[in-house]
């Protein structure tokens, strides 16, 4: 099947399955797409799993290039010092975590994290804004209006915020997640 | 002070993430860095906290100096931890000159020499994927447990090797069906770009396609296979020859030209009319003997509908299962319509700006209505009374257009005024064409023009949206399947001369033979000419009506232009399309067997244009549909139509006499006669079992034992959602006492401060 140079080795795949939820030939094609965003001097084996790519690459795919929440995606992700960039195992995290069979619980988890813009572990006001405003979109006709978003903003914490703390933290959001049957369906993106 | 990376870094450090206990092992690396004595001491963390009391937060109790403030504190607690081990300042894996500070660099090497503190419960292999850790902390520990468990595979090697093997075909075997089921890119692809609700509907026609392949391969295997493998082929029944019961001479003699070969066609007479599509063609005893054609034609019925109830039910559970779990959707409407608004697979610029745009639509219609709703509850005495005066005339109004279509239905199939009496319509065969399909034609005018007036009068009902939604889908669904219903009692009236046995034209025979020689086929043919006059709708639609829609939309330009060319795909009217097509089937298909067999190549015909005309012609939809409703609704009407489809079905194998001319059941005094008789063929002990079967002795008890697990299953579900309740209550009461300490301990530090 080709020099072992130019494909991973069995231990690693076998880890690999292992440890994510994706299937063999699912973390071969992550690795194929992963090599291809490196140049072309490091697309061997051992330097691939080796050199970061940085951000601006990776949200060249197309499956994250109109997303909305892509950079907080790659921050989320990255293991980089400056949460810049992402080596190929953050990669396939990213991909096990966004698979068809990853578990609620992981997804919720790692939607709490995507949420959380100021990384403080908590959902405030101003990250719920930030939140609709992604949503709705960039622009200023795009948005809700000034009161909109405080009454929105209002009944979400309303609904959510059980301790009445003015935040929701992790486990309140996992408990309103527990709630949609939607959401794992909608926590998906498949190579 | 400016809240860089480098502060949250320190103040980062300066928390010990409090272990979670047993339920979570701790990770194994100290990204947090050492304990500090308090929080408030740490200068950094100070800085950070006042930053985070930002404008608008003013609940939050401001010590007189500068101590932790509330939220600060309450983010301290385990419960709202969330493990930041992506967060900033933490090394990578293996970088080999972290510039750590003195007290990580501490703690790193605290750490390496001493072993990683083994969490009282070793999470199985299977939990590992779980644990939202990067890879490399993953793999850290995967490679230390597997030192710590170097003799897994204790009973023995063989053992061990044989069921890793087994493991493995298993899991291979399971893939294999999933490889099976055809056009999954192409619904991921509807997914992405149409939404969840498009995308439930070609899953559900997918659904049907593997049903009515099902169905048609019993019935198939069952009734047509015999009868051309053994024979005899039989030949037109005699003509000219008068029994009692009347002539039966379906096949046409002499020349038949073209035209009228076509009108046979498309109606289902003629040389169709004797041919193994209809019930009237299949004898009564194939050569040999051994095979018993009537039961087989019956137990082929029975067989494939049982195993639509049970593939509909195991469908529908999936979706019932995480519907029961949701709460009520006005409780949570806001969270959900934030949280769960991205479908992260959507691709292409254009498809999120139309999301978006939705999105906006959906949250600014929620808040008007939740206006709207106030100004409901304000409303005075007289202004309610009006309301209501207006709801009943347009629950008058829609009742006497349902009226009107079913009275239309009724009398394009009664036979007084049957038109094909008429010499000038038997000579010119495309009117006698039109009077053959005025039933369908009324039916599909009804369903086409009816469901928008439906969604006009609701409009004017004062509801709001999203219960004008389902008033329009249950008017919608009452009348595609009462229409139906309508259709199969004038068939009914006109057999049994209106449920009369004595009538006179019913007396010799048990049903009306003068102008239903061979009742059964002519059931067959207005269900097969229904399923026809579905197909052609669904191609003329996009032909007729989408396809100039969009060609005089493109050409007018500006606003009016766009309002003509945005279409969207309605995705309950189309479902109700397919589940009308597929109760027909299920009527029609004791009556003529290889309707299951049409309805597939239908499907696969409708599955096509459906996708070509979404992709040409309909823009997302700016109302999206929840996947969970979908997959429990769409089943759900679907069971309706199997119950409703059962109906004539079985009336017509228990009650009403079997014609005496044509088809297996010609000798019996009614259908059902023929299994008693094959089970007198039996030995006497299963003849007995069968019969005991049947008896009251145990049907009694067997109902008894139902209605016990019933009542007990319903105790255990109002037990469940007592204690989920009342432990909903203790998590708030909780909760409030937990803010209410952290509240204390902010006053008495603030306090402390001050002494």
């Amino acid at each position: 099947m080709g020099s072992s140079t130019s494909h991973l080795s069995k231990e690693l795949l076998t880890e690999y399955q292992e440890l994510t939820f994706l299937t063999k030939q699912e973390i071969l094609l992550a690795h194929k797409r992963f090599s291809d965003l490196l140049p072309q001097e490091s697309r061997n084996v051992e330097d691939s799993l080796r050199v970061r790519v940085s951000t601006e690459q990776i949200l060249t795919l197309p499956e994250l290039k109109a997303n909305p929440f892509r950079e907080r995606i790659c921050r989320v992700f990255s293991t980089a010092p400056e949460r810049d960039s992402l080596s190929f195992e953050d990669f396939l995290d990213l991909f096990s975590v966004f698979s068809d069979a990853a578990t609620p619980e992981i997804k919720s988890h790692y939607a709490f994290r995507i949420f959380d813009f100021d990384d403080d572990g908590t959902l405030n006001k101003e990250d719920l804004k930030q939140l609709v405003n992604c949503l709705t979109g960039e622009g200023q006709d795009t948005q809700l209006s000034t009161s909109e978003m405080k009454q929105l903003i209002e009944n979400i914490l309303e609904e959510s915020d059980i301790d009445r703390d003015g935040t929701i933290n992790l486990s309140e959001f996992q408990h309103v997640i527990s709630r949609s049957p939607d959401f794992t369906s909608s926590f998906k993106i498949v190579l | 002070m400016p809240l860089g990376p480098q502060n949250s870094a320190q103040s980062a450090a300066g928390r010990m993430i409090p272990d979670v206990g047993a339920a979570r092992p701790a990770p194994p690396w100290p990204y947090l860095g050492t304990q500090i004595s308090s929080p408030a001491v740490a200068p950094g963390t100070e800085t950070r906290m006042e930053a985070r009391g930002g404008p608008g937060e003013d609940w939050i109790p401001r010590g007189p100096g500068p101590g932790p403030s509330l939220s600060a504190l309450l983010s301290e607690l385990p419960s709202s931890a969330t493990v930041r081990y992506r967060g900033p300042g933490i090394r990578p894996w293996g970088d080999p000159e972290p510039p750590l500070e003195q007290s990580r660099q501490e703690s790193w090497s605290q750490w390496q020499t001493a072993p990683m503190a083994s969490p009282e419960k070793p999470p199985e292999s299977q939990a590992l994927r779980e644990l939202p850790w990067p890879m490399e902390a993953k793999k850290l520990l995967w490679r230390l447990q597997a030192l710590s468990r170097p003799a897994k595979p204790v009973p023995g090697i063989r053992g061990s090797k044989g069921a890793l093997l087994v493991g493995r075909v298993w899991a291979r075997l399971i893939g294999v069906p999933k490889m099976l089921v055809p056009w999954r890119s192409i619904l991921m692809k509807i997914g992405g770009q149409y939404g969840a609700g498009t995308e439930a509907y070609f899953g559900l026609l997918r659904f049907l396609l593997g049903l009515n392949i099902l169905g048609a391969l019993f019935q198939g295997v069952l009734t047509l296979l015999p009868l051309l493998l053994l024979g005899p082929i039989p030949g037109p029944p005699s003509s000219g020859v008068t029994k009692t019961c009347g002539s039966y001479d379906p096949v046409p003699q002499g020349f038949v030209d073209y035209v009228t070969h076509l009108t046979n066609l498309l109606s289902g007479e003629g040389h169709l009319e004797w041919s193994p599509l209809f019930y009237g063609f299949y004898p009564v005893q194939l050569r040999g003997g051994t095979f018993q054609l009537p039961v087989a034609y019956l137990l082929s019925t029975f067989v494939s509908g049982l195993l639509c109830l049970f593939l509909i039910l195991r469908r529908s559970m999936s979706g019932l299962k995480q519907t029961l779990l949701s709460e009520s959707g006005a409780l949570t409407s806001y969270s959900h319509r934030v949280f769960f608004a991205w479908d992260f697979g959507l691709q292409g610029s254009s498809p999120v700006e139309l999301r978006r745009r939705a999105i906006r639509y959906e949250l600014q219609v929620e808040l008007e209505e939740a206006s709207m709703r106030k100004q409901a509850e304000a409303r005075t005495g007289a202004q309610r009374a009006g309301l209501w005066m207006t709801r009943i005339l347009l629950n008058l109004l829609v009742l006497a257009l349902l009226g009107a279509a079913f009275y239309g239905v009724y009398q394009a199939t009664d036979p007084h005024k049957n038109l094909q009496e008429d010499p000038v319509v038997q000579a010119t065969p495309l009117l006698k064409l039109l009077i053959a399909y005025l039933p369908s034609i009324f039916i599909s005018t009804a369903n086409l023009i009816l469901p928008p007036v439906f969604s006009l009068i609701t409009s004017l009902e004062g509801y709001t949206r999203s219960r004008q939604i389902q008033f329009i889908l249950l008017r919608t669904v009452f009348l595609r399947l009462v229409s139906l219903v309508v259709l199969l009692v004038s068939l009914w009236d006109q057999i049994t001369c209106g449920g009369k046995p004595e009538a006179e034209a019913c007396a010799t025979c048990g049903y009306d033979y003068s102008i239903l020689p061979c009742w059964e086929t002519r059931v067959g043919q207005e269900m097969y000419k229904l399923l026809l006059f579905d197909l052609l709708t669904c191609l003329a639609v996009p032909l007729l009506i989408q396809f100039p829609r969009k060609l005089l939309g493109s050409m007018c330009g500006g606003r009016l232009g766009r309002l003509v060319k945005t279409m969207e795909f309605q995705v309950p009217e189309e479902v109700l399309g397919l589940v009308y097509g597929q109760t027909l089937v299920w009527v029609g298909g004791f009556y003529c067997p290889l309707l299951a067999l049409l309805n597939t190549v239908k499907l696969l015909l409708t599955f096509y244009l459906k996708r070509f005309t979404l992709f040409a012609f309909c823009s997302p939809a700016s109302r999206t549909f929840r996947a969970s409703t979908a997959n429990f609704f769409f089943p759900l009407v679907l069971l309706l139509g199997l119950a409703i489809s059962a109906v004539p079905v079985l009336y017509g194998i228990f009650v009403i006499p079997p014609s005496k001319l044509c088809g297996p059941f010609r000798d019996q005094p009614n259908i059902w006669a023929a299994i008693p008789n094959a089970i007198q063929g039996l030995s006497q002990g299963a003849q007995d079992f069968l019969f005991f079967l049947g008896t009251l002795s145990f049907a009694v008890p067997l109902m008894l034992v139902s209605s016990v697990l019933m009542v007990y299953t319903l105790t255990l579900a109002t037990s469940y959602g007592r204690l989920v309740s009342k432990l909903k209550g203790h998590l708030k009461m909780e909760s409030e006492s937990k803010v209410l300490l952290a509240q204390k301990i902010v006053e008495l530090s603030g306090e402390e401060r001050d002494l």
